[in-house]
C-alpha cells in the first residue's frame, strides 16, 4: 500500500513545491516511515546517477561533424553573389573596403578557392580551443590528478614555465580535479582543471608576450574568457554558461588579489 | 548570416553536450546518436528566428526528442521494427564519467556499468524522464515541454522510474552477494 503523499513527497525532493507544501510534506515525511524511505531512496538514485553517469560530453569529430554542417547550411541559403562575398571577408577582412565591388568580390571568391577559406582568425584562440577539446579526449585530460592545491601547484613548478593560482574551489561548485602541461605560445603553459556540474574548465595560463589579452569570445560553442595577473596571461575554457565560466574566473582573480597582498 | 551563426554558437551549442547525452540514452547505437544530434543542431539552426524566451535548453532538447520520433517512423515504414532485446544492454550506453575521479576505483566503475545496464533496461518512457530530472537537472515544467506529456504523467513516470531503478538496484546488489558466496 502506497502512502498517498507520496507524489507530494517526490515533488517535494525536485523543489517543486511552494514553501508551504513542503513545510507540510516536511511534518509528514517526519512521522510517515514509508515517505521518510522514500525520500532516503531517491536521494542515494540521483547520488548514483549523477556520480556515475553523468559526464559524457560530445566527442570533437562529432562536434567537428556539426560544424561543417552548420557551414554547408549556411552557403546553400545565400545567393551566389553574396555567398562569394562571404567567403571573401572571411579571408581577409579588409578586402571588403579595398574590393567592394563586383569585381572585387570576384577576385576574392577567385582567391578564396585557393586559399581553401580557412576562416582567418586569431592563431591564438584556435589553439587554446584545440587544447580544450583535445584535453576532452580519454586520458588527455591530467597529468597530475589531485583535488589537494598542495599537490598540484609544486608539480607546475616542475612541469612548466609558469606557477598559475591553484585553488580548491568545492565549497562555491568548481571541484579542482588536477593540473596538466601544455604547448602553446612557444612555451611550457600550465592547465588547471576544474569540474563544474557535469562541465570540465580548463584554465590555461602562460608568460604574458605581450601587454594585450585578447577579448572574451565565443568559438564552436566554447566560451573563453582572458584576464592577466601580473605576468600570467589566463584563459578560462569551458562549454558551461559564461555566468559559470565567469563565476570561477571572479574566484580566481580575488584569490590572486589576496595573494598578491 | 554570420552574425546569426554567431548567436547560435553562443546561445545554442552550450547545450549541445546535453543533446548528445540525451540523443545516447534515445538512441540505440552511439551512430544513430551522432546522427540524430546533427539533424537535431540543423533543425534548431533552421527554426533558431522562431526561438522565443530563455529556455533554450529545453528547446533544443524538444527538437532532438521529435527528430527521434521521426527517424522511428521512417524505420518502421520500412518494415525495421527494433527489438528491445537488441538493445545493448550489455555493453551499456557506456555513458559512465570519462572525468578521472581522484578517489576512482573499480569497484565504482562496475557500479557505473550496472547502473548503466539498469537504466537501459527501464522503459523508454520512464529513461527518459529520469535523464532529464537526474543528469540534465530540468524541472518538471521542463521535462513536460520535451516529452510532450502533462506534468503529472511526467510526476508518475519519475515516480515509477525512480521505483523500478531501485528495486533492480537491490535485486543486483543482492545477486552479486549470493554469487560471491
Amino acid at each position: 500500500m502506497q502512502c498517498a503523499e507520496s507524489l507530494r513527497v517526490q515533488a517535494y525532493f525536485d523543489g517543486e513545491l511552494d514553501a508551504l507544501s513542503a513545510a507540510d510534506i516536511e511534518r509528514h515525511s517526519g512521522t510517515c516511515a514509508e515517505c521518510s524511505a522514500l525520500l532516503d531512496d531517491i536521494k542515494q538514485t540521483r547520488a548514483a546517477l549523477r556520480h556515475d553517469l553523468g559526464y559524457e560530453s560530445t566527442p570533437p569529430e562529432l562536434r567537428a561533424r556539426i560544424m561543417r554542417a552548420l557551414d554547408q547550411e549556411i552557403e546553400a541559403k545565400l545567393p551566389r553573389l553574396q555567398r562569394q562575398r562571404i567567403t571573401g571577408r572571411r579571408l581577409r577582412p579588409f578586402w571588403q573596403g579595398a574590393f567592394s565591388g563586383i569585381g572585387g568580390t570576384a577576385i576574392a571568391a577567385g582567391m578564396a578557392f585557393f586559399l581553401l577559406a580557412p576562416p582567418l582568425t586569431n592563431p591564438l584562440l584556435d589553439d587554446l580551443v584545440s587544447a580544450h577539446v583535445r584535453s576532452l579526449m580519454p586520458d588527455h585530460l591530467i597529468d597530475v590528478v589531485s583535488t589537494d592545491k598542495h599537490t598540484v601547484k609544486p608539480w607546475f613548478a616542475g612541469h612548466t614555465d609558469v606557477s598559475p593560482v591553484v585553488a580548491d574551489f568545492d565549497q562555491q561548485g568548481y571541484r579542482l580535479i588536477g593540473g596538466r602541461a601544455d604547448y602553446f605560445d612557444h612555451q611550457r603553459a600550465a592547465v588547471v582543471v576544474y569540474q563544474h556540474g557535469s562541465h570540465v574548465i580548463n584554465v590555461f595560463s602562460w608568460a604574458a608576450t605581450t601587454g594585450s589579452v585578447p577579448k572574451d569570445t565565443t568559438r564552436n560553442g566554447y566560451h573563453l574568457a582572458f584576464w592577466k595577473t601580473g605576468d600570467l596571461v589566463y584563459c578560462a575554457v569551458s562549454d558551461t554558461a559564461w555566468d559559470e565560466l565567469l563565476g570561477l574566473v571572479r574566484l580566481l582573480q580575488d584569490m590572486s588579489t589576496r595573494d598578491a597582498s | 548570416m554570420e552574425d546569426r551563426r554567431d548567436r547560435f554558437e553562443a546561445q545554442v551549442l552550450p547545450h549541445l553536450d546535453a543533446a548528445y547525452r540525451f540523443a545516447r540514452w534515445l538512441s540505440r547505437s552511439p551512430a544513430d546518436a551522432d546522427d540524430l544530434v546533427q539533424e537535431a543542431v540543423l533543425r534548431a539552426f533552421r527554426g533558431f528566428d522562431a526561438l522565443r524566451g530563455s529556455d533554450v535548453k529545453a528547446w533544443l532538447l524538444t527538437i532532438v526528442k521529435n527528430c527521434h520520433l521521426t527517424a522511428l517512423k521512417q524505420q518502421q515504414r520500412r518494415g525495421f521494427v527494433p527489438l528491445p532485446e537488441e538493445h545493448d544492454v550489455q555493453d551499456g550506453h557506456a555513458m559512465i564519467a570519462t572525468t578521472p575521479d581522484p578517489e576512482g576505483s573499480s569497484i565504482r566503475r562496475d557500479e557505473a556499468r550496472t547502473l548503466d545496464q539498469l537504466m537501459s533496461a527501464l522503459p523508454e518512457d520512464q529513461r527518459e524522464v529520469l535523464v532529464l530530472r537526474e543528469i540534465e537537472e530540468m524541472d518538471y515544467r521542463e521535462i513536460a515541454t520535451v516529452t510532450n506529456v502533462p506534468i503529472g504523467t511526467v510526476m508518475s513516470r519519475l515516480a515509477r522510474a525512480r521505483a523500478a531503478l531501485k528495486t533492480r538496484w537491490i535485486k543486483q546488489i543482492d545477486g552479486e552477494r549470493h554469487a560471491v558466496r
